[in-house]
């Protein structure tokens, strides 16, 4: 949209959405090959790269949208330590206006709940029209965060949104179901949501976009000054006495064929022929 | 006594009407320029312009001279001389006359005759210009040339300027009967058309009221329209070889133009000859882009999106770029363009079409909502793993697992010549063929080099043609750092973009005597080491190899850096081996398709790929073989090999995997097809 | 361990099979702690899911109400609060579903219940409950154990237990009223969007050619299309190549796409999310062919082969079109 075409838009309908985004830095995992510590509580993360969480890149997306078409403030907050600033400044060159980070000290070990608690300190203080999450983080995709911060709002929640249109007193919202299926609820605001992949395309952030935000200041609060202490949060405060990771066994599994790819070809082209009933 | 009065038969009262037309004339004209002017201005951003004596003889040979145009059109070249100089000598001729009447007077006798005569000739040579023109327009119809409402008026306008101007004189002589005027031969000749009668007189005010009209409104019309070019094409052309100006701004916030002062001057200086659209290879595969429509659109882009009195902006919206209406290009496609510089090799004015294209990509990747999401993934792959092609560092050196190659990151140096392997030569799998083979020249010439391996970065090459320029710094920084560290300062590449990148890019965008200490290496594109070898003796071909083959030019090693003869030197060094040549060759090379980041790019498919048109030439000559230079090229075009059905008869090879068969070096490559073998088992 | 209550799940009419997944470890752990096991169902009518369910729990707890016609969080969130807080059951279990992903953190939070999400596998041990989960994508399984408490809430994944519907029980049917609603405009259901009706209905072919993100670009489709052409097969992918818009939805196999059971499922480039494999691994002969040898894909499939499928690819066309 043309810097005149915005300002036109803005003037006729000016219905302000602030949103707070609540994002998740996770490490890259895609193409690389994991393992795990010894005493089995963690991957090993030296040689792996981080990113913003997938769920949450959308969500920042849609935040952001939303509000280049109905003005407004997107703030965005997230948990970790140091580095977990790139995906604030990530966000930040989307478009998003403020950026709040909690430290992540005396959290390790943390479960869903504690990290909804913090979340929702720093949110009951700030005034929003929407806040959102992703559905859930690509790392341990528990999918419970979103809900848990509702519950302790008290606000409207929808999860697995994959459409927004906000009409006048309100907002509606298509929940993405299985078999292909949708649903579609009609909210009031403010509420928060979980958004799924898919909602929309994420826009490419440049160097020199994040080079334009890192002046930018970001608010960084511990968890002292949350009023949180070592028994609501941590290990401590974890519902769960234990973690522990495992390799899946690579059981039976297939029968990996061997050879070029002429020989492999011609058997599965055998297989493909035998089984499909092709004659 | 010879001369001419001035304003003949015209009552004071004419004379003023027409100094207020001329006024009125001359504040059109000017407006139309400063809005012109402004964007240049604007472009400019404080940089000086500085005395370039290249650019003042491309400025002569190809302005005054017309040199280019008559590349490929010997007409168009004749016929644009006799247009330039006649204009030319006809506006000397005008200015002569008003020195004579206001400042001193000299035209007068001989002098008169010698004027008279001169200016005969040049309105001559200025109606004959246009006529073949308007034959070449309308008559014969070249498809390059367009036949729009500014194409019609630029050439029936003038047309009627130059003759009424002879009706003028015509009938001015047949009034004045005086004896002299004989030397004003075409004069005498168009004035039997008129009679010595006191109508001539009425009929001669009309003739002048009408050649003065049309004079003056045609100057005044020449900022808006085409007609520009005479004012702009000069500066383009002068600008060419200027240092600093080349490239357009790094940071491209709203107000800025994102285009340079030299692609601005060279926007207006377009007159849609249409040349760059007949060698353009995504106009000729049928795509929606053509070098032509990107101007128009370019212009017409970024000069609604530039904050500018509303007088400006409203004369550029209406008239200057006014909406054509007729293209369809849109911002989509300004990916298509493969930067293969195709066009700039034939354009007369020697508009840089690919740095314009990769300067209006620089705002869509700074927006972001807008960029093909393949690209996208790439560029973030580049940033994070130094390499478009996968998510991970890991595999940037397993092309060379088994060969024992020095790594230089890994102080197992020094090493005379650093080779820079370069992404895609290593991470895809064709591609590696390159690199193996190169390696094992290089080690039986002795030659003491190494790789970067996992910590090669990538070159930035992909980050700016795409115009994230932020990557690109970062790239850069990355090769400078690396290098200097290791202190190398000899590398070669296998890619002629890295090649490139390396030479013109690297060093040149820094403005002249800039504070920065540079630190500096020399970089070779392969074919040349190649080449110093073989005349070094270090290239021995041990028997025959009878085999036809082609060479296909890569657009970054021949028009960009004008290597053609290293290759092909390298080539027919092979005993046995017979090199024809494809029909494109050369500078007039056709592109793979693979460049601008086409390579990562999706489906831009118009009525046929690029790469095939290509292949099918090299079918067409016959060869056996199509020896590419480029790994790029080598990918599409093998691809285009097997999809255009051409498998069995021809065959894609890297120059060093052609060496390495010829030099009987031990193969290298694992995955040699059977195709292979066969051609090379007939060769011995 | 006292009672454990599942929650079962119905959608447009139909009682899904997750219900009687739930059931069968519901029963499972039932045994081995001796509890009993009740299943809620909410609807309008509820009366024929309870019926349909009988036979695999001991009791069903059963409500009608215009409000549950549909799931919607707050009017269910009040009615399974209420039956919590009256019954106290040791074990809450729903479905990992659209449903369940919306409530369950919900109703944790509200009654103060220890939750874990997406499990694969339950078990009562010593120091307290032990789930399996998986982590990263599908690379790494997490067992993690619960601190002791009288009562824990997980949500099973679908497709890791058999929907046994016949457990050989009978079960005390146990209608229940309908609370007073108050306000209940926060969040209002009103309709389903149907799968849109794509080209081609995957579910119907014998023969599906899957692909996925080891496709690179999408002008490598054709090329894959073509072997398709030359098997007489359907082009069908995973949701990655779905949300790119490379092919519309409706060739989508997975758990938010369709579920399909081909003869042979050919899976490409695919690296066999939990998501994904949902929807496919019933299939005949699964072939897979994907770059990483550890892909999840390969655990599932009964053939591999471990290479890049734009090399496949060709080699099998080639084959199919010479013959």
């Amino acid at each position: 949209m043309r810097a005149w075409q915005k300002k036109r838009y803005l003037q006729l309908e000016v219905r302000n959405m602030n949103i707070v985004v609540c994002i998740k830095q996770v490490p890259e995992v895609g193409d690389a090959e994991l393992e795990i510590n010894r005493d089995g509580t963690d991957i090993l993360r030296e040689d792996l790269e981080f990113e913003i969480n997938e769920w949450d890149n959308y969500a920042v997306e849609e935040a952001v949208r939303l509000k280049e078409v109905n003005g407004g403030k997107v703030t965005v907050v997230t948990l970790g330590d140091e580095d977990s600033e790139d995906v604030l400044r990530h966000a930040l060159a989307m478009g998003a206006d403020e950026a709040i980070q909690i430290e992540e000290e005396g959290f390790e070990g943390s479960d869903g709940l504690s990290i909804a608690k913090a979340l929702y300190r720093v949110l009951k203080d700030l005034s929003f029209d929407l806040v959102m999450t992703g559905v859930q983080s690509s790392d341990d995709g528990m999918g419970q965060v979103g809900v848990y911060l509702a519950g302790m709002l008290d606000l409207p929640y929808a999860t697995l949104v994959i459409k927004i249109e906000k009409k006048e007193d309100g907002i509606i919202v298509n929940r993405e179901l299985e078999a292909n299926t949708q649903e579609r609820l009609e909210m009031t605001l403010p509420a928060v949501l979980t958004i799924q992949t898919g909602i929309n395309t994420p826009r490419y952030v440049s160097i020199m976009g994040i080079q334009k935000v890192r002046k930018v200041a970001i608010n960084e609060v511990s968890a002292e000054d949350l009023g949180l202490d070592s028994e609501d949060i941590g290990s401590e405060g974890s519902i769960f006495s234990s973690l522990h990771f495992s390799m899946p066994q690579l059981g039976e599994g297939a029968e990996m064929l061997t050879g070029s790819i002429e020989k492999m070809s011609e058997q599965a082209a055998g297989i493909i022929r035998d089984k499909g009933g092709m004659s | 006594m010879p001369q001419r009065q001035l304003f003949l038969n015209i009552d004071s009262c004419g004379v003023s009407l027409f100094y207020f037309i001329a006024a009125l004339a001359v504040a059109l004209f000017l407006l139309g320029i400063v809005s012109r002017i402004y964007l240049w201005v604007k472009s400019a951003k404080g940089k000086k312009i500085i005395w370039n004596s290249e650019g003042f003889s491309n400025f002569l040979v190809n302005g005054l001279l017309g040199r280019r145009l008559f590349k490929g059109d010997f007409s168009a070249g004749i016929m644009h001389f006799l247009l330039l100089w006649g204009f030319a000598g006809l506006f000397a001729a005008t200015t002569l006359v008003a020195i004579d009447d206001y400042l001193f007077s000299f035209l007068k006798g001989n002098v008169y005759i010698v004027f008279s005569a001169f200016a005969d000739a040049a309105g001559l040579m200025l109606i004959a210009g246009v006529l073949m023109a308007v034959i070449r327009r309308y008559l014969q119809r070249v498809p390059r040339l367009e036949r729009r409402t500014e194409d019609f008026l630029a050439v029936f306008w003038l047309l009627l300027v130059g003759i009424s101007g002879f009706a003028v004189e015509g009938s001015r002589l047949a009034v004045q009967n005086a004896s002299w005027e004989k030397w004003s031969f075409a004069g005498q000749f168009f004035s039997m058309f008129f009679t010595h009668s006191g109508n001539s007189a009425g009929l001669y005010q009309f003739l002048w009221w009408s050649h003065a009209l049309l004079s003056l409104l045609f100057i005044a019309y020449i900022p808006y329209s085409k007609l520009f070019h005479i004012l702009a094409a000069p500066a383009s052309l002068y600008l060419e070889k200027q240092p600093g100006i080349i490239s357009g701004a790094e940071d491209v916030s709203e107000e800025r133009s994102p285009f340079s002062l030299r692609e601005i001057i060279g926007f207006d200086s377009c007159t849609r000859c249409g040349r760059c659209v007949d060698v353009c290879p995504s106009a000729g595969a049928g795509e929606r882009f053509a070098p032509r429509d990107f101007i128009a659109w370019a212009r017409r882009e970024f000069s609604l999106n530039m904050d500018m009195p509303s007088l400006l902006s409203k004369i550029h919206g209406n008239f200057i770029n006014r909406d054509p209406g007729d293209s369809s290009l849109t911002e989509e496609n300004i990916w298509n363009c493969t930067t293969c510089m195709a066009c700039l090799e034939v354009c007369p004015v020697f508009l840089h079409t690919p740095d314009a294209v990769r300067d209006a990509r620089k705002r869509v990747i700074e927006e972001g909502t807008k960029v093909p999401s393949f690209l996208s993934q790439a560029l973030k792959n580049v940033f994070k793993y130094n390499n478009p092609w996968e998510a991970t560092k890991k595999k940037r050196a397993k092309w060379c697992d088994d060969l024992d190659v020095p790594d230089l990151s890994a102080a197992e140096g020094p090493a005379d010549l650093c080779y820079f392997v370069g992404c895609t030569t290593s991470m895809e799998t064709r591609a590696q063929g390159l690199a193996r083979s190169f390696v094992q020249i290089l080690r039986n010439a002795d030659i003491s080099f190494g790789t970067l391996g996992k910590k090669e970065p990538c070159c930035g090459d992909i980050a700016r043609r795409a115009g994230e320029a932020g990557l690109f710094e970062m790239k850069k920084e990355d090769c400078i750092s690396l290098f200097s560290d290791l202190e190398i300062k000899d590398v070669v590449t296998s890619s002629p973009h890295c090649f490139h990148t390396f030479a013109n890019e690297y060093f040149s965008c820094q403005m002249p005597g800039s504070a920065e200490d540079q630190f500096s290496f020399r970089v070779r594109h392969y074919t040349q080491v190649l080449h110093e070898l073989l005349e070094k003796g270090f290239i021995k071909f041990p028997s025959k190899l009878p085999l036809k083959v082609t060479y296909h030019d890569p657009c970054y090693l021949g028009r960009y850096n004008r290597i053609f003869d290293a290759p092909r030197e390298v080539i027919q060094a092979i005993p046995g081996v017979t090199l024809v040549e494809m029909f494109h060759n050369r500078e007039n090379s056709l592109c793979c398709g693979g460049g601008g980041d086409r390579m990562w790019q999706e489906d831009m498919e118009g009525e046929v790929k690029m790469s095939e048109k290509r292949i099918r030439e090299a079918a067409d000559t016959g060869a056996e073989v199509v020896i590419t230079t480029c790994p790029l090229c080598l990918i599409m075009l093998e691809d285009a090999c097997k999809t255009a059905g051409f498998e069995n008869e021809l065959r894609v090879m890297d120059l060093n995997e052609l060496l390495v068969r010829a030099m009987d070096i031990k193969a290298v490559s694992g995955d040699e097809s059977m195709a292979e073998k066969e051609i090379f088992a007939a060769g011995g | 361990m006292d009672e454990i209550l599942v929650l079962a799940e119905h959608r447009q009419g139909e009682l899904r099979e997750i219900s009687f997944e739930m059931l069968s470890l519901a029963n499972r752990i039932g045994k081995e702690e001796s509890s009993g096991v009740t299943a809620v169902v909410l609807g309008d009518p509820a009366l024929p899911f309870a019926e349909e369910i009988k036979g695999a729990c001991d009791r069903v707890l059963f409500m009608d109400d215009p409000e549950l016609a549909n799931y919607n969080a707050e009017p269910y969130l009040n009615v399974i609060e209420q039956i919590i807080r009256e019954r106290n059951p040791g074990l809450i279990i729903l479905g990992h579903t659209a449903s369940g992903m919306d409530l369950a953190p919900a109703l944790a939070l509200r009654v103060g219940i220890a939750l874990a999400t997406d499990c694969l596998e339950v078990n009562m041990k010593e120091g307290g409950l032990s789930v399996l989960r998986q982590v990263y994508g599908g690379k790494i399984n997490s067992e993690l154990i619960f601190k002791p408490s009288e009562r824990y809430m997980i949500t099973l994944r679908p497709g890791c237990f058999k929907a046994e519907r016949e457990q050989a029980k009978s079960a005390e049917m146990v209608s229940m009223q309908p609370p007073a609603w108050g306000e209940l405009n926060v969040r209002r259901f009103l309709d389903f969007l149907e799968a849109e009706l794509g080209d081609v209905d995957i579910t119907a072919a014998d023969i599906l050619v899957s692909i996925g993100r080891g496709i690179g670009k999408v002008e490598n489709i054709p090329i894959v299309q073509e072997f398709a052409d030359a098997i007489g097969a359907t082009l069908s992918c995973s949701r990655p190549v779905a949300d790119q818009e490379w092919l519309p939805k409706s060739r989508q196999v997975g758990t938010s796409g369709k579920t399909v059971k081909p003869k042979v499922y050919i899976a490409l480039g695919i690296s066999g999310a939990f998501q994904h494999q949902a929807g496919m691994k019933n299939a005949d002969t699964i072939i897979a062919v994907n770059t990483d040898p550890k892909a999840p894909i390969f655990q599932t499939a009964h053939y591999g082969i471990v290479a890049d499928m734009m090399q496949v690819v060709p080699a099998l066309k080639e084959i199919f079109t010479r013959a």
